[in-house]
């Protein structure tokens, strides 16, 4: 098996993938090694075409020639503060158009979403109700915690004795809103109950010389005259009950 | 070494050009100019269509100097370019030919007699018209084959790089070469002279 042209014309420019089989056989095989030389030969006298030379000027000269039809890349040049001003502005003037954008597309929306306005019923008072429901629900709370401060208060600790006056006005705001609702309601367990805490709650804010021992004794004989504490506890647990959760949290004490 | 530097320096030099600095790029034309000649004259075989060819790849180069990404080398990227022009210009210029040689039956062309290596000296007197046969012969090849065997035989590039000049698979390019070669031994085997 004899070498082909193609492979002795690989082997002479040096990519032949097998270079020592190829060299191997040139060895042994004489008509090859003959055909081989003979390539050689004719490749290298094809060497002899060679380019003419061109002086050191020569580049000078097809710059010379070619220069006048070329145009400029970019001739004007911005100071830097001109291209960063229009580059900002370019921002700016992106960011209000997507703001506007995002402002439209949001308004559409939402009047796509929204119910005509024909079929919008007044608010119920049902809807209303909860939120009644759950201050009045905070305002007892808070009273109860008072009441049972006021139960178990320490006659000769002014420290103790004097926040409660602080915490009585503010009480006292809260229950005449709560007693307003109560009466709009025509619940009139609630406003008699209100009515106590109102008449307890006043005393104790507007004491002229502040909470003392005296004062605290008389509120406490007052509280459990009226059986204020007792009424705050049922009420809630009126509320609780209406909620759905019975459990009411006892604020410590008993009546 | 200094290759490196000169790609940076091509590259400053290209920055400066896009700058709006054309007399920069007179700087890349002298620094590649003779390259790009020698290849474009050993493609087309002729001094005025090598000289036109290099006017041609400069304007070219210049044209598309925006798209030349700064990874590449300058030098190749030019040369790659002038062998485009080179390959356009014997194609078309094979449009106007009629002849070819071999097929002209010169009768001085079968009469002379390539110089063997064993050759003596009244043979030698002969090499000058030697490269003119040879330039002759090489006119037989079609374009492609003619740039290809350029390119292998004398400008010692791989296959991969013909193929990635020429636009065609390293494989195609092979044969280029090869159909070269078989063609240029057949016209030249008549001229040899076995010693």
């Amino acid at each position: 098996m004899h070498l082909t042209e193609e492979e002795m014309m690989e082997q002479v420019y040096g990519e032949s993938e097998n270079t020592t089989a190829v060299e191997r056989h040139l060895a042994a095989c004489r008509e090859c090694a003959n055909s081989f030389s003979e390539l050689q030969r004719d490749l290298a006298a094809l060497n002899r075409v060679e380019a003419p030379t061109r002086d050191i000027g020569y580049g000078e000269r097809v710059w010379a020639s070619i220069a006048p039809l070329l145009p400029v890349y970019r001739t004007e040049k911005r100071p830097w503060w001109t291209a960063g001003l229009w580059k900002g502005l370019a921002y700016a003037a992106a960011c209000a158009l997507l703001v506007a954008c995002a402002f439209y597309a949001g308004r559409v929306w939402e009047q796509k979403k929204q119910p005509p306005v024909a079929h919008i019923q007044p608010a119920s008072p049902q809807v209303k109700q909860p939120i009644v429901v759950v201050v009045l629900d905070d305002h007892l709370d808070r009273s109860e915690r008072f009441l049972v401060e006021l139960k178990h208060a320490d006659m000769d600790s002014a420290a103790m004795v004097s926040p409660m006056g602080d915490e009585a006005r503010s009480l006292l705001a809260a229950n005449r809103v709560a007693r307003k609702d109560a009466a709009q309601e025509n619940d009139p367990d609630l406003t008699t109950a209100l009515d106590h805490l109102d008449r307890l709650l006043a005393e104790a804010a507007n004491e002229p010389g502040g909470l003392n021992g005296a004062t605290i004794a008389k509120l406490q004989d007052e509280m459990n005259a009226d059986g204020v504490l007792f009424e705050v506890r049922v009420l809630r647990s009126r509320i609780a009950h209406r909620n759905g959760d019975g459990n009411i949290p006892s604020k410590g004490g008993t009546i | 070494m200094s290759n490196v530097r000169m790609d940076k320096n091509d590259h400053a030099t290209i920055q400066a050009v896009l700058a709006g600095d054309k007399e920069a790029y007179g700087t890349l034309v002298v620094r590649h100019s003779q390259t790009l000649f020698r290849v474009a004259f050993r493609i087309t075989g002729n001094e005025a269509d090598a000289d036109d060819v290099v006017q041609e790849a400069f304007l070219r180069g210049y044209r598309k100097l925006e798209g030349f990404e700064s990874r590449a080398n300058f030098g190749t990227w030019i040369y790659r370019i002038a062998i485009h022009c080179a390959l356009d210009r014997v194609r078309h210029r094979r449009g106007d030919e009629t002849s070819r040689v071999g097929e002209s039956n010169d009768p001085e062309l079968d009469q002379l007699q390539v110089a063997d290596q064993a050759a003596g000296p009244e043979r030698l007197v002969l090499s000058g018209e030697i490269g003119a046969i040879q330039q002759a012969a090489l006119s037989s090849l079609t374009a492609t084959e003619r740039t290809a065997f350029v390119l292998r035989h004398m400008e010692d590039c791989t296959t991969a790089e013909i193929g990635a000049a020429l636009g065609i698979e390293p494989n195609a390019a092979k044969q280029a070469v090869f159909r070269a070669v078989q063609k240029l031994r057949r016209r030249l085997a008549p001229l040899r002279v076995a010693t």
